[in-house]
C-alpha cells in the first residue's frame, strides 16, 4: 500500500466509526454527496454576494448605499418590520392558546382541532390570502355582503387590501408553526411541577401564569422567531394582498427589482439584510431554545393530568373553532364555492351550479396543463432526489463516517435561513451564465426546490437515522456483509417510514412553492403556483379555485397516506 | 488456529487514550474476559478487535497474520469473527430465523445446507417453536438467543460479546450466564468478553483480565484474580474487600498501626519488601469469636487478631454482614459471619484472619 494512502486512511480511522477506506465502493458516493451539498449551498448565495459587490469598476458598496437610501426600499423595510412583528406576536397568542388548550386542559374534539392546525398548515398562504380576498375585499366580498345585507348599511366592514388585513391573513397561516413548538413543549411540562404549585395554595389559572407560562418562555420566544422569520419570507400574501394597495414589503420590493427593467444587482444587495437578519434570528432561536436549566422541559415528561374548564368547555370550544373557522373553514368554503358556481359572489343555487370551471381549467385554458404537468414532475423529482441526498448526508453526519462529516449538517440546514426568494435570486444569477445555463428549464426550479428543502429532509432523514441504532449495522458487517450490503439489507428497510415521511415533506413543500420559482419561471416552466399569481392578474377565479383545491387534495391526500404508512403524527414531527 | 496476539494496542478519542499500551495474548479456544469499570476502555478494545475502529499504535494479529495496525485493517466483514452487542441488535425487521439465515448469505452454501444450519442452532438456543417470529414478539432473553445463534451459526473463528448480559434482569442473567458458558464448552470457540460485572467474569470466563484506564492491570484465571489480587484496584473492584495500607516490614510482616502487626501473604510482584503496601482481607475470609480463649487458641496458630466493638450489623438469611470498629485503631471491617451464630450491635468481639488471606497489593 503506497504510503500517502496509508497517511489518509490513518487520519480517517480516527474518525470513531469503521474506517473508511478507498477500497471501500461506497466511498465515493459519500464524497459526491457531501460535495454536492456544499457546491448547492455555496453556489448561489456567493453569487449573490458577488453580484451585490461587484460593479464594472470592481469592489462597489453603491448598491447597499442606493438601497439604504432609496425612500421607497425604506419604506419596504420599515413595512415588513411591522407586518413581522405583529404577525409574530399574534401568532404566538393564538399558537400558544391553542396549543395549550389541546395539550393541557380537558377540551373536547383535539383530534380534530389538531387536524384543522394541520389543515391551515398545509394551505398555501398565497392560497389563502387569495380567498380572503374573495371574502373580505372590500367590494364583492362575502363577509361584506353579508354585513350589508344584516345591516342594510352602504359600507364595507372588511376590507382586506389593507396592512391589518394583510397581517390578519399571515397570522392565520403562521400561528402552526408555534402551535405545533409549543404543543411538543406542554407535553413535556410534568403536572408534578404544576400539582407542586397548586399545593402551595395557588389556583390552576395562576399556576398556568406562574409555573407552565415560563416553563414554555423559551418555546413561545422561539415560536415568535419561526413566525416573524416565515412571515419575513412570505411572498404570495403581501404581494396579493398588499400591492394593490400599494404596500410594498421586502419581498415584493425584490420581485419588483425583478421587473422589467430587471436590477439583479440592486435585487441582489436588498438581499443580503435580510439574509443577514434571518442568520441572526435562527442562531437567536437556536440558543433560546437549547439553553439548559429547563431540564424538566426534556425530561419523561411524568404525570400528566388535564386542567378541567368546566363550564368553560363550550365556550372555549366555540372561540377555537372560530379562529379555525378563520383559517380553514371559510377559506376552503369560498374556493369551492368559487369552483363550482358560474357567479361565485352570487349563492351557490342550482342554476348558479356548474363544471365549467373544472373542464376549463383542465382541458381549455392555455397554461394548466403543462403548469400541472411541470408541478408534479418537479415535485416527484425533487422529492426523490431530495431524499435520496438528505438520506446520504444525514448518514454521513449521524455515523460520522470521515473527519468533520458533522460540519455538513450546517449546509444541510442553511437553506433555512435563505428566505425563498432570496435563493431565487441567488440562483438566477448564479445559472443564467455559463457553466451551467438552467435559467428558461424547469431545472433551475428542481435546484431552487432541492435546496429550499433540503433543511426540512434532513431533519427528518437525521432524526430517522438517529432511531436506528448503530449496533444493528455493525451486527451485519462482522458477520460478513459489507457496508453496501449492510446498507441495503438491514439500514434502509429499518429506515423506510421515516425516509417516506421525508419525501411527502419535500414533495408537499415542492407543489406549493411561490416565492422562489416566481422569479424562476420561464413560459414554458410554469408551475400551478405560479399560475395561480398570474391568473390573480386576469380575475380566472374559478381557474384559480380549481387548482387552489387540486393541491390541497394532493397534500392531504399525501399526508393521509404517509400517516397510514408511518402511523405517526405529521404535524408533531415536522418542525 | 485462533490464537490472538494484541500488542501495544492504543486508541486515542481527541487526545484522551481509550486504549493505553495494551498487551494480551489469547489461546486458541479459550475464553477471556475483558473486566473493567466504565470507562476504562474495554469496549474500545473489543471494537478495535473486531475491525470497527483502527488503531493509532500496535498491532493484532491473528494465527500470526496482522489483521488491524495503524497502516492496515481487515474490514470487520473479512475477519471471520461474530459479535454480541448489549443492544442484542435483533433485527426488528426480519424474523428469528431469517436473522440467523443472514449471515450465511456469505458463504457459499445451499438454501438447504442454510436451513439445516439454521434449523440446528434455533434448536441447540432453544428457539426452535419462535423462528417466525419478530423481535418486537420477544423477550429480552429470547433476543439474545437469536443474537447468539446468529453469531455462532456462521462458525467464527473468535466470538466478541460486548456486555451481552446487562440489558437483561437479575434472574435471566444468571441462567444466560450459564448458557454461555456452555455453550462455549460445546463449540470451543475463541472468546473474548467485556464486562462490568465481575461474577459475570467469574462464571463464564477461562481467564480475566482486568482493565483500568486502558490498560491490563492483571490477567489470570477468576480464582487467581480474587484471592490474589496484585493491586488494589483489582482487589477493590473483583468482590468485596477490606483494604487496609500500612508499611512492610519484610516479605510477610505488615505494621498497620502503632501496636498493631500482622501476618500478610507476600506479593511477589512488588518491587520491595519494604515501603507502603496494602492488604486485602476478604469479608468472608473473616472469623468471629467473642469468647477470648478461643481468640487467643487461633491466636497461637498464627492467626492475625483483630479487637473491636460491633458498630452494625445485616442480616441477610443466608449471612450477616458485620462493620466492626477496631477503635482505638482508626479502621473498621466488614465481616460476612454466619447466620447461626449472631452478634450484637455495641458487643465487643474478636476478628481473626489467618495470614494467608492477607494479601498484599500495591497501594493504588
Amino acid at each position: 500500500m503506497p504510503v500517502s494512502q496509508t497517511d489518509t486512511l490513518g487520519r480517517l480511522g480516527q474518525t470513531g466509526w469503521a474506517a473508511l477506506r478507498f477500497k471501500d465502493p461506497t466511498f465515493p458516493v459519500w464524497i459526491g454527496a457531501a460535495l454536492l451539498l456544499v457546491f448547492l449551498m455555496l453556489f448561489p448565495l456567493g453569487a449573490i454576494f458577488r453580484a451585490s459587490l461587484w460593479g464594472d469598476t470592481g469592489l462597489t458598496f453603491s448598491r447597499y448605499l442606493e438601497v439604504f437610501t432609496n425612500e421607497q426600499s425604506l419604506t419596504a423595510i420599515w413595512n415588513t418590520l411591522i407586518i413581522s412583528i405583529s404577525v409574530g406576536v399574534l401568532a404566538v397568542i393564538i399558537g400558544a392558546l391553542l396549543a395549550w388548550l389541546v395539550t393541557r386542559t380537558d377540551l373536547p374534539w383535539k383530534k380534530s382541532i389538531r387536524a384543522l392546525v394541520m389543515a391551515s398548515f398545509v394551505t398555501p398562504p398565497f392560497l389563502g390570502a387569495f380567498a380572503w380576498t374573495l371574502l373580505a375585499g372590500p367590494n364583492a366580498g362575502a363577509l361584506n355582503k353579508l354585513y350589508r345585507a344584516v345591516t342594510g348599511s352602504e359600507e364595507a366592514i372588511f376590507n382586506i387590501f389593507t396592512m391589518p388585513g394583510l397581517i390578519f391573513v399571515m397570522t392565520l397561516y403562521s400561528f402552526p408553526f408555534v402551535f405545533s413548538m409549543i404543543a411538543n413543549v406542554c407535553e413535556l411540562i410534568s403536572s408534578d411541577l404544576e400539582d407542586a404549585a397548586e399545593i402551595l395554595g395557588a389556583n390552576k389559572w395562576r399556576t398556568a401564569w406562574t409555573v407552565t407560562l415560563p416553563l414554555a418562555l423559551p418555546a413561545l420566544i422561539g415560536g415568535f422567531i419561526l413566525a416573524f422569520l416565515h412571515s419575513l419570507s412570505l411572498f404570495g400574501a403581501p404581494a396579493i394582498l398588499g400591492l394593490p394597495a400599494g404596500l410594498h414589503t421586502i419581498t415584493t420590493q425584490i420581485w419588483t427589482l425583478f421587473q422589467y427593467p430587471p436590477r439583479l444587482d440592486m435585487a441582489a444587495a436588498f438581499s443580503v439584510p435580510l439574509l443577514l437578519a434571518t442568520m441572526v434570528l435562527i442562531v437567536a432561536q437556536k440558543k433560546i431554545l437549547g439553553r439548559k436549566g429547563y431540564s424538566t422541559v426534556g425530561g419523561k415528561g411524568g404525570q400528566k393530568r388535564l386542567i378541567r374548564l368546566g363550564w368553560g368547555r363550550v365556550p372555549v370550544l366555540l372561540f377555537v373553532l372560530g379562529i379555525l373557522s378563520l383559517s380553514v373553514f371559510l377559506p376552503y368554503w369560498i374556493l369551492l364555492k368559487a369552483a363550482l358556481s358560474k357567479a361565485w359572489a352570487l349563492p351557490l343555487t342550482w342554476d348558479n351550479f356548474t363544471l365549467h370551471n373544472l373542464s376549463f381549467t383542465f382541458f381549455e385554458y392555455g397554461d394548466t396543463q403543462l403548469a400541472i404537468y411541470n408541478t408534479f414532475k418537479l415535485g416527484l423529482i425533487t422529492a426523490t432526489v431530495g431524499t435520496l441526498l438528505a438520506t446520504l448526508i444525514a448518514y454521513i453526519t449521524n455515523r460520522n463516517l470521515f473527519r468533520g462529516a458533522r460540519y455538513l449538517s450546517f449546509f444541510a440546514l442553511a437553506p433555512l435561513v435563505i428566505p425563498g426568494i432570496v435563493l431565487a435570486v441567488g440562483l438566477f444569477i448564479a445559472y443564467t451564465r455559463p457553466p451551467l445555463v438552467l435559467y428558461g428549464t424547469i431545472w433551475i426550479l428542481f435546484v431552487a426546490f432541492l435546496t429550499k428543502e433540503m433543511p426540512i429532509g434532513f431533519s427528518q432523514a437525521e432524526s430517522t437515522f438517529k432511531s436506528i441504532h448503530p449496533e444493528l449495522e455493525d451486527a451485519s458487517r462482522i458477520i460478513g456483509a459489507n457496508r453496501l450490503t449492510t446498507l441495503k439489507d438491514i439500514t434502509a428497510p429499518l429506515a423506510r417510514s421515516g425516509l417516506i415521511a421525508a419525501w411527502s415533506f419535500i414533495f408537499i413543500g415542492v407543489i406549493r412553492e411561490l416565492s422562489a420559482a416566481i422569479l424562476l419561471f420561464a413560459p414554458q416552466s410554469k408551475v400551478v403556483s405560479v399560475v395561480i399569481f398570474d391568473l390573480k392578474e386576469e380575475g380566472q377565479i374559478g381557474v384559480i379555485a380549481v387548482l387552489g383545491i387540486l393541491l390541497l387534495l394532493v397534500s392531504f391526500a399525501v399526508i393521509i397516506t404517509v400517516q397510514r404508512l408511518a402511523g405517526r403524527d405529521v404535524v408533531a414531527t415536522r418542525e | 488456529m485462533a490464537i490472538v496476539s494484541i500488542r501495544g494496542l492504543t486508541k486515542k478519542f481527541t487526545d484522551a487514550a481509550a486504549v493505553d499500551d495494551l498487551h494480551l495474548e489469547i489461546a486458541d479456544g479459550e475464553f477471556v474476559s475483558l473486566l473493567g469499570p466504565s470507562g476504562c476502555g474495554k469496549t474500545t478494545t473489543l471494537r478495535l478487535i473486531a475491525g470497527f475502529l483502527q488503531p493509532d499504535a500496535g498491532e493484532i494479529c491473528v494465527g500470526g497474520g496482522v489483521i488491524s495496525s495503524p497502516s492496515h485493517l481487515v474490514p470487520p466483514e473479512r475477519r471471520n469473527m461474530s459479535m454480541i452487542f448489549q443492544s442484542y441488535a435483533v433485527w426488528p425487521h426480519m424474523t428469528v430465523a431469517q436473522n440467523v439465515a443472514y449471515g450465511l448469505k456469505f458463504k457459499k452454501l445451499t438454501k438447504q445446507q442454510i436451513d439445516a444450519k439454521v434449523t440446528k442452532l434455533l434448536g441447540v438456543v432453544h428457539l426452535s417453536e419462535l423462528k417466525d417470529r419478530y423481535s418486537s414478539e420477544l423477550s429480552g432473553g429470547q433476543q439474545q438467543r437469536v443474537a447468539l445463534a446468529r453469531a455462532l451459526v456462521v462458525e467464527p473463528q473468535i466470538l466478541l460479546m460486548d456486555e451481552p448480559l446487562s440489558n437483561l434482569d437479575a434472574n435471566l442473567r444468571e441462567e444466560m450466564r450459564f448458557e454461555i458458558r456452555r455453550l462455549h464448552e460445546e463449540f470451543a470457540i475463541t472468546t473474548v468478553y467485556v464486562t462490568h460485572d465481575q461474577a459475570e467474569a467469574m462464571a463464564t470466563s477461562d481467564r480475566i483480565a482486568v482493565l483500568d484506564r486502558g490498560q491490563i492491570v492483571q490477567v489470570g484465571r477468576p480464582a487467581e484474580i480474587f484471592d490474589h489480587p496484585k493491586t488494589r484496584f483489582v482487589a477493590e473492584f473483583v468482590g468485596k474487600a477490606n483494604i487496609l495500607c500500612g508499611r512492610l516490614d519484610g516479605a510477610s510482616r505488615m505494621r498497620i498501626a502503632e501496636r498493631l502487626e500482622i501476618g500478610v501473604m507476600p506479593n511477589p510482584d512488588l518491587a520491595s519488601t519494604t515501603g507502603e503496601a496494602a492488604i486485602c482481607l476478604r469479608p468472608h475470609n473473616i472469623v468471629l469469636t467473642a469468647v477470648q480463649s478461643e481468640a487467643e487458641t487461633l491466636a497461637r496458630q498464627d492467626y492475625n487478631v483483630f479487637s473491636g466493638v460491633v458498630q452494625r450489623r445485616i442480616y441477610f438469611g443466608e449471612s450477616a454482614d458485620y462493620t466492626i470498629d477496631l477503635a482505638p485503631h482508626p479502621f473498621t471491617l466488614r465481616v460476612v459471619g454466619s447466620p447461626s451464630k449472631l452478634y450484637d450491635k455495641g458487643q465487643r468481639i474478636f476478628a481473626l484472619a489467618r495470614p494467608e488471606h492477607c494479601v498484599v497489593v500495591s497501594n493504588h
